[in-house]
C-alpha cells in the first residue's frame, strides 16, 4: 500500500468517524444522563459513576409509560399495514392503469404533500368526530392510512418493474389483482419495506395529531407522555427525561437495524425513474 | 421562520372561522335540575400538572367535589402546556369542548378576544371575586370581561449560586443594575466563568424588567412610548451590552431562554439570575451539589418597585355544555382551602387567594432552597401584579423588544438606538392597532 493510498484510507476512517460521533453522539450522551444516579449531577463528568436503571423503572412509574407505549404499537400497527395496502394499489393503479385524468390525479395527489398539517387540521377534527374516530386507535393511525407520499414512492417502484414480466402472468391467466399482488409486489419488496419504515417512524414519532383527537388521556401516545415529562410546570427531571426518551426510541432503533439493508436498496429505488 | 408563521397565522385563521361559524351553539345550556341541583359531566383540562404528586391530589379534588354534588361526574385530563391554546382552540370547531381550562392569561386573552370563553362576570359571585388577590384577580380581565379566575402564582426572585458568592467574597446580593453588574464581575474574575443571565423569553421577561426599573413612572402613555429619557432602562442595557461584551454573561444569552439559564446554573456556569420560583425544578435531580448551594433572595431591583406575577387561571369556554357545573368546579379548585393545598403540593407556587397566604406554611415553609425561594417570593408578592395589560397587540409588542434587546446585546445596535427602535416599533403597532394604553 503506497502513501498516498495510506493517506486516503485515513482521511475516509476520519471522516467515518466524525460522522459516527455527530450522529451516535447525542444518543449516547442521553443514554449516559439516563443511567447517572441520583446523587450524580448531569454535568457531573461524561461517564455515570454508579450507573443505574433506577431513572427506567422510574420513568414506568411516574407515568402511565406501559399504556402510552401500547397505544403507540396499536397506533403504529395499523397506520403501516394500511399505508402499505392503499399506496401499493393506489400507486399500482397510477404506474399501469391508463384511464383519463391519470396525470391530473397524480398531481392534485403530490400537491397536498405542499399543505401543512395545521390548514386542515380543524376540519379533520371535526370530520374526525363526526364520524366516531376520536379517542379511537384508528382515528389516531387516520393521517397515515394512505399518504401522498406513500402513494407517489410507490408509483415510482412500479414504474421499474419491467412491464414484459407482468403481461407474460396475464397470458397465463392472472386478472389484474394477482398481477399486483403476485407479480409486482414481490419485486418493489424494498421499496415497501422503506415505506413501512418511514411510516413506522412518522407515526411513532407523531405528536400534534394524536394530542388534538384525544380527549381522554388513556388514549394518549409515548410522544405526548413524554411531553408531559418534559413540559412539567417546575421544568421536569432531565434523567427520567432522558431515560423516558430512550425507551422510545429502541423499538425505532431495532426495526430499522432489522431492516435496513431493504431500506438502503429502496431509497434509492424511487429515484431511478420519474 | 417566516413559513412557519404564515402556516401557524393561516391555521389560527381557520380556527377563528370555525368558531365564528359554531359560535352561539350550545351556548349556556345549563345542566342544573329542577331543583338547582348540578349534575352531568365536567371535563376540566390543566396544563402539564400530570404524574405525582399532582396526580393524588386531582384525584382527592374530583371525589371530593362529587361528593357535593353527586350527580356530576367530574373528567380530569392534563395536557401539555405548550400546546393548550391550540388544543382549545381546535376543540371549540368542534363538539369535544372541555368545561374548564387551565390557561396562562396570554393564551385566555387571545383565545377570549376569538370569542372563546365565557365571560364570568355575572356567573360568579362578589364574595367569590373578593377572595382573590387584586392583581392576579386583574389578570383575568380582557376587554371589560372577565374571563378567568385566578389559581397558582409564581412572582420573580433572584436565585444565585452562595459557593461562587463566598468565592468572590460577595455577601449581598445586587439591588440595582450597577450593583449587579460589580457583582458578575467580581465572580467572573474569580471563577473565570460567566456569571450574569438576563432571561428574555419571548422578549416579555425584558418588557417586565424594564417596567420594573420604571418604578412607578409609564414606560407608555396613551399610546405613546416614552423610553428615551428614563435613564435606569438606558443604564439596563448599557451594561448588560458591557456584561455580555465581557463575558459576564454567556454567549448563549442571545438565545435567553429560562431552560438555557437552568441548564447554564445546573453546570455552574452561571452564578446569579432573576427569575421565576420554580427554576430550581430540574435543578435539584440534575444537579444535587448546585442544588445545595442555591440561595434565594428579593429580585436585584430597588426593594420597593413593582414586580411580576405570573399568574395560571381557570376559564370556561364558550361552548361548555355544563357552564353552571364548570363555574362551581372553577370556583371550587380555587377556593382558599383548595389553592392552599395545591401550593404545599407543588412546594414553588403561591395562592392567589388572601386567605390562603395567611396560612403558617408561607411564613415558615421549611428551608431547603426551594423553601426559602418561596418564602422570598412571597415576599414579593405584596408588590406584585401583571405589568404587561392584557393588549390585543402584545405579542408584537414582545418580538420587538426581544430583536431590539438581543441586537443592543451583541452590540449590533447602541443602547439609544435599540431603545428608539422599540420606541418607533411599538409606537407603530399602536397606531396600527387603534390602541392607547398607559402602563
Amino acid at each position: 500500500m503506497n502513501s498516498k493510498t495510506k493517506t486516503q484510507k485515513i482521511l475516509v476512517y476520519l471522516m467515518m468517524i466524525t460522522i459516527c460521533v455527530i450522529t451516535v453522539g447525542p444518543f449516547l450522551y442521553t443514554l449516559f444522563i439516563a443511567l447517572k444516579s441520583a446523587t450524580q449531577g448531569i454535568y457531573d463528568g461524561l461517564l455515570p459513576t454508579n450507573p443505574t436503571l433506577s431513572n427506567f423503572i422510574d420513568a414506568f412509574h411516574k407515568t402511565d409509560f406501559l399504556l402510552y407505549l401500547w397505544n403507540t404499537v396499536i397506533v403504529t400497527g395499523i397506520a403501516v399495514v394500511f399505508n402499505l395496502l392503499f399506496s401499493s394499489m393506489a400507486g399500482y393503479a397510477l404506474a399501469r392503469i391508463e384511464f383519463k385524468g391519470r396525470s391530473i390525479v397524480l398531481t392534485l395527489i403530490i400537491a397536498t404533500m405542499t399543505v401543512p398539517f395545521q390548514l386542515y387540521m380543524a376540519p379533520l377534527f371535526q370530520i374526525a368526530g363526526e364520524l366516531g374516530l376520536r379517542n379511537t386507535h384508528v382515528g389516531l393511525a387516520i393521517l397515515q392510512i394512505s399518504t401522498a407520499f406513500g402513494i407517489y414512492f410507490m408509483r415510482q417502484a412500479f414504474l421499474n418493474v419491467p412491464k414484459e414480466l407482468e403481461e407474460s402472468a396475464y397470458l397465463d391467466g392472472a386478472n389484474r389483482f394477482v398481477v399486483w399482488w403476485k407479480v409486482a409486489m414481490p419485486l418493489v419488496k424494498p421499496t415497501v419495506i422503506s415505506l413501512a419504515i418511514y411510516t413506522f417512524t412518522f407515526t411513532w414519532g407523531d405528536y400534534l395529531w394524536p394530542l388534538i383527537n384525544t380527549t381522554d388521556s388513556s388514549m394518549y401516545t409515548i410522544s405526548i407522555g413524554l411531553a408531559q415529562m418534559s413540559q412539567n410546570f417546575d421544568g421536569g427531571n432531565m434523567k427520567l427525561i432522558s431515560a423516558a426518551s430512550i425507551l422510545t426510541t429502541i423499538p425505532s432503533l431495532l426495526v430499522f437495524i432489522w431492516l435496513q439493508k431493504y431500506f438502503i436498496s429502496g431509497q434509492t429505488d424511487g429515484a431511478v425513474k420519474g | 421562520m417566516k413559513k412557519r408563521k404564515l402556516t401557524l397565522a393561516l391555521g389560527t385563521g381557520l380556527i377563528a372561522l370555525g368558531l365564528a361559524a359554531c359560535g352561539d351553539e350550545d351556548e349556556g345550556t345549563s345542566k342544573s335540575g329542577e331543583s338547582g341541583e348540578l349534575s352531568g359531566e365536567v371535563t376540566m383540562w390543566t396544563a402539564s400538572l400530570s404524574g405525582e404528586p399532582f396526580d393524588s391530589y386531582f384525584a382527592d379534588l374530583e371525589a371530593e367535589f362529587e361528593e357535593m354534588h353527586p350527580d356530576v361526574d367530574v373528567i380530569i385530563e392534563d395536557i401539555p402546556q405548550n400546546e393548550i391554546q391550540q388544543k382549545v382552540l381546535t376543540s371549540l370547531t368542534g363538539d369535544d369542548v372541555p368545561d374548564v381550562v387551565n390557561l396562562a392569561p396570554r393564551y385566555m386573552i387571545n383565545i377570549a378576544e376569538q370569542g372563546g370563553l365565557l365571560d364570568l362576570n355575572d356567573l360568579v359571585s362578589d364574595d367569590v371575586k373578593n377572595s382573590f388577590l387584586e392583581g392576579p384577580f386583574q389578570a383575568g380581565h380582557y376587554d371589560d370581561g372577565l374571563y378567568a379566575l385566578p389559581w397558582y402564582l409564581t412572582t420573580t426572585v433572584a436565585w444565585y449560586n452562595s459557593n461562587h458568592f463566598e468565592q468572590a467574597g460577595i455577601t449581598e446580593t445586587p439591588t440595582n443594575t450597577q450593583e449587579v453588574y460589580d457583582t458578575a464581575k467580581a465572580i467572573t474574575d474569580s471563577t473565570g466563568k460567566p456569571s450574569f443571565y438576563q432571561i428574555i423569553n419571548a422578549g416579555d421577561t425584558v418588557i417586565q424588567k424594564m417596567i420594573t426599573l420604571a418604578n412607578g413612572e409609564s414606560i407608555v402613555e396613551e399610546g405613546k412610548t416614552v423610553l428615551a429619557n428614563n435613564e435606569d432602562i438606558l443604564e439596563f442595557f448599557t451594561l448588560t451590552q458591557k456584561m455580555y461584551e465581557e463575558g459576564i454573561m454567556p454567549q448563549e444569552n442571545a438565545e435567553g431562554s429560562f431552560s438555557t439559564a437552568q441548564e447554564l446554573f445546573m453546570a455552574e456556569n452561571l452564578s446569579l439570575v432573576e427569575t421565576g420560583v420554580t427554576f430550581l425544578g430540574p435543578i435539584e435531580s440534575g444537579s444535587p451539589d448546585v442544588y445545595a448551594a442555591s440561595k434565594a433572595a428579593q429580585p436585584l431591583n430597588d426593594p420597593n418597585a413593582p414586580m411580576n406575577v405570573a399568574v395560571m387561571n381557570f376559564s370556561i369556554p364558550s361552548k361548555s355544555d355544563n357552564p353552571d357545573a364548570a363555574v362551581a368546579l372553577a370556583e371550587f379548585v380555587t377556593n382558599a382551602e383548595n389553592q392552599l393545598e395545591f401550593a404545599k403540593v407543588a412546594g414553588t407556587v403561591l395562592p392567589s387567594t388572601t386567605e390562603s397566604l395567611e396560612d403558617d406554611y408561607f411564613t415558615n415553609p421549611g428551608d431547603s432552597p426551594k423553601a426559602l425561594g418561596m418564602l422570598e417570593a412571597a415576599k414579593s408578592l405584596e408588590r406584585s401584579k401583571e405589568l404587561i395589560p392584557a393588549l390585543e397587540n402584545v405579542s408584537e409588542l414582545h418580538e420587538i423588544v426581544k430583536n431590539a434587546y438581543v441586537k443592543n446585546l451583541q452590540g449590533d445596535l447602541t443602547p439609544e438606538e435599540a431603545l428608539q427602535e422599540i420606541t418607533d416599533k411599538w409606537d407603530a403597532s399602536f397606531e396600527e392597532a387603534g390602541l392607547t394604553p398607559t402602563f
